[in-house]
């Protein structure tokens, strides 16, 4: 027995002796920690063409840049290797402005034909243009040093922000690479504020300033560096102990985690993103089918105990509208008139049940014309824990109105297939996001997307189609006028709010953190220029560029 | 000798149609998961990739719509020409470089702790049964199994927690420091002991009544049988007896045992490698299974077979060698 206990405090004494010589920490510190994805050990890929989305983060938008970033708090597209563009031609040219004094990491000058070179790239290599953009553009060409010029050959304004936010990449180095889908791009060369690969191992690599960055001063700080977290708990743990300056994650009841532990440098903030997540419903489920059905669910769900048991109220309860937060500009001048069937109105529920013709018995149970129970399956995610909590309160939401609505949980790769193929009746879900409404409805209501139930459909997994729409669709598409468009996207709204062909439960925020203990100038509800969260590129240049030592 | 060449030569060829069966299943058996990886993909972007995506997803992938029975033989061809294909979640790094780094680690980490867990359980089990009711007797045993019956994830979490975060002794996770650089150097070994210490401990601590129970309990049985007596009355040395003659009879089982824990050494420090944050192969078949990625967990899956069939052929000779009886 003594033996043993020696045995083992041998080598632990040892450690002791090791652990505290890592202890000594100075108050500056030189490079920014980041998480934003959950990895065990690095794969060196630098990509920013990659359609998988496995280049390391910051690569499309830190190592590489967009011409326009879009900022999702104010709204606005803000000019970055782009200045300004110009609809022609009746909306069938676009016209793009580059900045100018703009030089690659390895010091070669930026023109517009990286520009033309970098969408050409991808009408050679189909694999690449993951946004479709050559489904509706005809040429990219640079038509001077500056100026890009995009013919399209259908008219399709919305693809702006698909060319707006491309990263570029640099000519002279990628017309030289065979297969830019399988390239890995190990020693990458761009122009953003960060391109130096200052270390690459499996467990931590380092990214260091680049050397001709065009805004001059700009980056503050030298490098970001990047350990391995691979979940949650250890990016919480690192957090806490002052490991991690800035990260992406969702933290569980984060005042009494996170902050209480050091309320003068543990910060958060989740702003909404003005989308929303939704309760889906099957509109090619007999019952479901029936507005008045989904509009009566709705009526039940008591969406501020979702909101705080759910969602620690982190969120709020969603807008009828369906956009929320800095989207609400576009909530239509008329909303009082129309009505509002996310607000708890349990009694309403039952009227519009009894009047579909659901019937109670004595024991408070509904039930079909045809006698069956009327009974629904609310599907999501396994271990997606706050989406399970929702669907639970939910479920209890819609026993006193007389429905039965059970939780059933499925893994991953099970659950997305069942919402693409429309097997489900009731599920906790995501939608359509973009720059405008308009991405939300034409996936809540275009029947571009409408898939027969059984048939793969990558979105409207609700399966709703509605004709009317489809033509404002096709308006809002050829019209580049601030007015034309607001005016179509209330319309959408209206016809959305009609319809219910899903119904929005609560809306969607960022979850970020950041330490300000070595470093300042992050984003905050008192200076928004731009979301705290590192996970909605390319809006994190915003921040790589302003964040500062302390 | 001729017998035991004969025997070996058996044992290659059952090995081989084990194999056989084994890459076949696994070659089936991810492929009636429901859902497709660019799919999941394509999911993951949360509605922030338009459905026009997919086709370019499914293009980069490769993936057809050949009948499965024709991937089949493609799949069998390149494997023998140890090609594993590209990995899609870490796209476009082939799967062999990918398993190679990881796969080191774990044998590290695992293969390490199950070497002394075995070692150590072995040696303290045959103490204990020389010296049955002893002090040592009565209290190892049941200490041992209660620590053991704890459920592992939640043990490594508690030791995580006090020593690790509230102690600070040991490093939160990962396999070595940040301050060091990897390869063939004193601070980097150093670095990396330290940081496997913790998961290591865990994982003995849960292992080794395991090995010291079976080891006293087949000691105790040899201990009664004649040839013992025998030694004893020739007036041998009891450490010859204990040594030479009942524990080398007695550890034929335990090395059945070492071989087999062999291979789930491989597939089973998933658990250790999610909680410490260690880059091994258990968490990456996480990875590749949440990610649907059919080439790299056909990779592992084979790995982890044929260390299986490795590490049992090994044993069959090295029982072939304690063992005379199989000789004959």
């Amino acid at each position: 027995m003594n033996l043993k206990i020696i045995s083992y405090l041998m080598p632990l004494s040892l450690l002791i002796l090791f652990g505290c010589e890592n202890k000594n920490k100075s108050n500056k510190r030189d490079g920014l920690t980041v998480y934003q994805e959950a990895q065990i050990s690095w794969v060196r890929n630098f990509n920013p063409l990659s359609p998988a989305g496995s280049a390391r983060w910051p690569t499309s938008s830190g190592i590489y840049e967009p011409l326009f970033i879009y900022n999702s708090m104010t709204g606005e597209y803000v000019p970055w290797l782009g200045l300004d563009y110009k609809w022609e031609k009746g909306n069938k040219v676009l016209k793009m402005l580059m900045r100018k004094g703009v030089k690659w990491s390895d010091g070669e000058p930026f023109s517009a034909e990286d520009v033309a070179f970098t969408f050409n790239i991808k009408r050679k290599h189909r694999a690449l243009d993951t946004r479709d953009s050559w489904g509706y553009l005809k040429e990219v060409v640079a038509v001077s040093d500056t100026i890009v010029k995009f013919e399209f050959k259908r008219i399709y304004v919305p693809g702006f922000d698909a060319l707006a936010t491309q990263s570029i990449v640099a000519k002279h180095i990628w017309d030289k690479i065979d297969d830019p889908v399988k390239f890995s791009n190990p020693n990458p060369v761009g122009t953003g504020p960060f391109t130096e690969i200052i270390r690459f191992d499996s467990q931590l690599w380092e990214l260091g300033k680049n050397p001709n960055y065009w805004q001059k001063g700009k980056p503050h700080i030298n490098k970001l560096v990047f350990p391995t977290f691979p979940s949650n708990e250890q990016v919480t743990l690192a957090l806490l102990s002052g490991n991690l300056d800035w990260a992406g994650a969702f933290i569980p009841a984060i005042d009494r985690v996170f902050v209480s532990k050091d309320t003068e440098h543990h910060k958060y903030w989740f702003p909404l993103t003005g989308h929303t997540t939704f309760l889906h419903t099957n509109t090619k489920d007999p019952i479901l089918s029936d507005v008045r059905v989904r509009k009566a669910i709705s009526y039940a769900i008591d969406r501020e105990l979702v909101v705080k048991v759910g969602m620690y109220n982190y969120t709020e309860p969603a807008h009828v509208s369906g956009v929320s937060g800095p989207m609400s500009k576009w909530h239509s001048p008329y909303l009082d008139q129309a009505e509002n069937w996310t607000t708890y109105d349990p009694g309403k529920a039952n009227m519009l049940l009894d009047g579909a013709g659901f019937i109670k018995d004595e024991t408070g149970l509904r039930y079909t014309t045809d006698g069956h129970i009327l009974e629904f399956d609310i599907i999501i995610v396994s271990g997606w824990s706050d989406w399970i909590r929702s669907a639970q309160i939910v479920s209890q939401n819609l026993k006193n109105v007389g429905i039965t609505a059970k939780v059933k949980t499925y893994d991953f790769g099970a659950w997305i297939s069942r919402m693409q193929k429309g097997d489900f009746e009731l599920a906790i879900g995501w939608a359509e996001k973009g720059t405008t409404p308009y991405a939300l409805y034409r996936g809540m209501m275009s029947s571009e997307y409408l898939q027969p139930k059984g048939e793969i459909a990558d979105v409207n997994w609700h399966r709703f189609g509605l004709a009317s729409a489809d033509s404002l669709f096709r308006e809002y598409e050829q019209t580049s006028d601030k007015n034309e468009i607001t005016e179509i996207i209330y319309e959408l709204q209206h016809l959305f709010i009609e319809h219910a062909p899903s119904l929005p439960l609560f809306s969607e925020a960022s979850w970020a953190e950041c330490n300000t203990k070595y470093f300042s100038n992050f984003p905050s509800a008192e200076n928004p220029y731009a979301t705290l969260s590192p996970n909605y590129p390319p809006e994190n240049l915003l921040v790589l560029v302003n964040v500062q030592n302390r | 000798m001729n017998h035991s060449l004969n025997y070996l030569l058996r044992r290659l060829g059952f090995y081989f149609i084990a194999a056989w069966a084994a890459l076949t299943l696994n070659f089936f058996i991810p492929r009636l998961m429901p859902g497709d990886p660019a799919a999941i993909i394509f999911a993951r972007f949360r509605g922030k990739l338009k459905p026009e995506a997919m086709n370019a997803l499914r293009e980069t992938f490769g993936l057809t719509d050949e009948p499965l029975l024709g991937q089949y033989w493609s799949y069998l061809k390149s494997i023998l020409q140890g090609d594993l294909g590209i990995s899609i979640a870490y796209f476009p790094e082939p799967v062999t470089s990918i398993i190679s780094s990881a796969l080191l680690w774990t044998i590290f980490l695992a293969g390490f702790s199950l070497i002394i867990s075995f070692s150590l359980g072995t040696l303290l089990g045959t103490i204990i049964a020389w010296n049955r009711s002893g002090k040592l007797d009565s209290f190892l045993p049941p200490a041992l199994a209660f620590i053991g019956a704890f459920p592992y994830f939640w043990l490594a979490m508690v030791a995580l927690y006090i020593f690790g975060f509230e102690l600070s002794w040991f490093p939160l996770g990962h396999a070595y420091g940040n301050d060091v650089t990897p390869g063939f150097n004193i601070p980097f070994i150093l670095s990396a002991l330290y940081h496997a210490a913790l998961p290591a401990l865990t994982m003995i601590l849960v292992s080794l009544g395991g090995w010291m129970l079976s080891m006293r309990n087949i000691m105790i049985t040899t201990l009664g049988t004649d040839y013992i007596a025998f030694a004893h009355a020739k007036g041998l040395s009891s450490r010859l007896i204990m040594l030479r003659y009942a524990a080398r009879n007695a550890i034929l089982p335990n090395f059945t045992g070492f071989g087999m824990a062999l291979g789930f050494v491989l597939s089973g420090a998933l658990l250790t490698e999610i909680i410490f944050s260690y880059p091994g192969q258990g968490y990456l078949l996480l990875q590749a299974v949440r990610a649907q990625d059919f080439p790299l967990m056909q990779g592992l899956f084979m790995t982890i077979t044929f260390a299986v069939l490795a590490a049992n052929w090994i044993v069959d000779i090295l029982i072939l060698f304690f063992d005379p009886r199989t000789r004959k």
